[in-house]
């Protein structure tokens, strides 16, 4: 296994009943990158993700964690190895604050036998991390429940770095924003690039994944496609390969008039 | 003109209440504002408070435990049979007594996460369950004449006030600290309030629930010590109907009904509300069967409330 990648998924199978969702998938991530996963409904790509970040069991095929074999049964595995994904229903707790939904899972402890909440750490840390990320956000106490979406990305991506994460998974993250909103994520997931994270974002919006994406992988009917360099395809050829697949992708493109696939 | 923001003042609600039916009941009778009508209410309900604390963990981690009556049945006639018909020691009974109510959640949450079924139905069963296994071991009789220690729990005093009511207070105290100081608290706050997302955060939340209807257990069962106590008899219809009572002064004191929500204090101030408005009520002479109807009608409108604030956040978030 290269060093280039962080990441590398083979031959990955995965079944549900009659339904074959995923076919022999094969998917390599480069360290630092941004990768678009792109398909049509249906074509597996949250699937895979959730297999990687340990919600499914793959029924065949092998994860390679930076280089090293690695056996993801369950979210905490892949906690452990530094997979994150921050899924579209954005996995937040509406009863709780700000802090305590960074932190829940793997609370700032103290006392005997860690039983203790350290609220201090807790709280303290999560106001950095509200400062770092320069989010809208004026509290770590802030309800969630009083958020808009846009504001509740951003605590699930607080989330996913405050624990130095590795891999960020982002399953489609500006689907219920609005334009400014959307802007505004877009430009912290560079930022979370620039940090040093490789990220997967899960998306139907084509233009996002061309606007920050470094490459996109394609998948049809729970087969890999193709993954193309952001800076040599077009809108046009990524939908195109999305519409026809690989084999076919060479006919004359679909007319498409553009403004979110899916 | 700015606006005064009242919504700090929503969690007092209930507290607001009980103040309210107090007034009104000192109106209606001379005899209830006095000491010993107060204290009267006081130490009938501390097992009733305990009763609810040990609910509330199971309602808050977003599951219900309907079988709380019967395990006190079945914990009170074994507890009993020990001390009055086997003639073993105290301690021996009490432990026993403990135990059996501790493995009767352990039993519940084992159920409830292992064949996934609604809470409600699995607990239904399992209450019956119980029901049936305190009948066939009391022979339907009754037993008293406990020893003068185990009535200690409700004769003796320490710090100067009744045993059952320190008992009561170091319970409710311990689990207020439990759900806002520790790692625990957090994730049956967590649990109740988005299980899926308590799962992908890395939370056994399998684990979590089983010992939610433990804990439960062991609390319905030192509840029933008090009870049995205070009536210093028991048989096997001793327990049941609690667990109404337990669960409607739950909802009142804002124990959510979805789970992920509640606070210890206010949930003490649902169990006093509805002792007031018995108490008030017997005293203006309305007597037991208006005091039925009462407390469902309560019930039902707790429960509207609860689903009610639940929708008003959905709306506000959404707009």
């Amino acid at each position: 296994m290269t060093a280039e990648y962080i990441v590398e998924m083979k031959g990955i199978c995965k079944r549900f009943g009659g339904i074959q969702a995923l076919k022999n998938v094969d998917l390599e991530l480069r360290r630092g990158e941004i990768m678009g996963i792109v398909g049509d409904n249906g074509a597996g790509k949250s699937t895979l993700m959730k297999i990687l970040s340990g919600a499914y069991l793959a029924d065949e095929g092998e994860i390679y964690v930076e280089g090293r074999r690695v056996h993801i049964r369950n979210p905490e595995d892949a906690s452990r190895l530094g997979i994150v994904m921050i899924y579209q229903d954005l996995a937040l707790f509406n009863n709780l604050d700000v802090a305590k939904n960074i932190f829940i899972g793997r609370e700032f402890s103290k006392g005997p036998l860690g039983l203790l909440l350290d609220k201090k750490r807790m709280y303290r840390r999560a106001e950095e991390l509200i400062q770092e990320l320069r989010v809208d956000i004026r509290s770590p106490k802030f309800g969630v429940s009083q958020m808009s979406g846009g504001q509740r990305q951003m605590v699930a991506c607080a989330r996913a770095i405050a624990f130095q994460s590795k891999i960020l998974i982002m399953d489609e993250p500006t689907a219920a924003l609005g334009v400014t909103e959307a802007g505004k994520l877009l430009s912290l997931i560079r930022s979370l690039r620039d940090r040093g994270l490789s990220i997967l974002l899960i998306t139907q919006r084509i233009p996002d994944v061309l606007a920050i994406a470094d490459r996109v992988f394609v998948l049809k009917g729970g087969q890999r496609q193709d993954v193309l360099e952001v800076s040599k395809v077009t809108l046009d050829d990524v939908v195109t390969m999305i519409v026809k697949g690989k084999d076919r992708a060479g006919e004359k493109a679909p007319v498409v008039e553009y403004q979110s696939f899916g | 003109m700015s606006k005064i923001d009242l919504s700090g003042l929503q969690k007092y609600t209930i507290m607001f209440v009980l103040l309210a039916l107090m007034v009104l009941f000192s109106f209606t009778s001379p005899y209830f504002l006095t000491v010993r009508n107060i204290t009267n209410i006081i130490t009938q309900n501390t097992y009733f408070i305990i009763v609810a604390v040990g609910l509330s963990f199971v309602m808050i981690g977003g599951g219900i435990d309907l079988s709380v009556g019967y395990q006190m049945s079945l914990v009170g006639v074994v507890t009993a049979m020990m001390m009055v018909v086997y003639h073993q020691p105290v301690w021996l009974a009490v432990g026993v007594g403990l135990l059996l109510g501790t493995t009767l959640g352990l039993i519940n949450g084992i159920i409830v996460t292992s064949i996934r079924i609604f809470p409600l139905i699995a607990t239904l069963a399992t209450s019956v369950i119980f029901q049936g296994i305190s009948y066939l071991i009391s022979q339907a009789q009754t037993y008293r004449l406990y020893p003068q220690e185990f009535l200690f729990l409700v004769k003796g005093s320490v710090l100067g006030m009744p045993f059952d009511v320190f008992l009561t207070l170091l319970i409710v105290i311990l689990a207020s600290f439990i759900y806002s100081e520790t790692v625990f608290g957090l994730r049956v706050m967590a649990l109740g309030g988005n299980e899926e997302a308590a799962r992908l955060a890395g939370i056994n939340t399998r684990r979590l629930k089983i010992s939610l209807y433990t804990i439960c257990g062991f609390l319905v069962a030192v509840a029933t010590m008090i009870m049995i106590a205070k009536a210093d008899t028991t048989n096997s219809s001793f327990g049941p109907g609690t667990e109404f009572i337990a669960l409607t002064a739950a909802i009142v004191g804002g124990v959510s009904f979805m789970g992920g929500e509640g606070s210890v204090p206010a949930l003490v101030a649902g169990v006093f509300v509805l002792a007031v408005l018995g108490n008030g009520m017997q005293l203006a002479g309305w007597g037991t069967y208006a005091q039925y109807i009462v407390r469902g009608v309560i019930l039902l409108a707790a429960v509207a409330f609860d689903e009610y604030q639940k929708n008003l956040r959905l709306i506000k978030r959404k707009s």
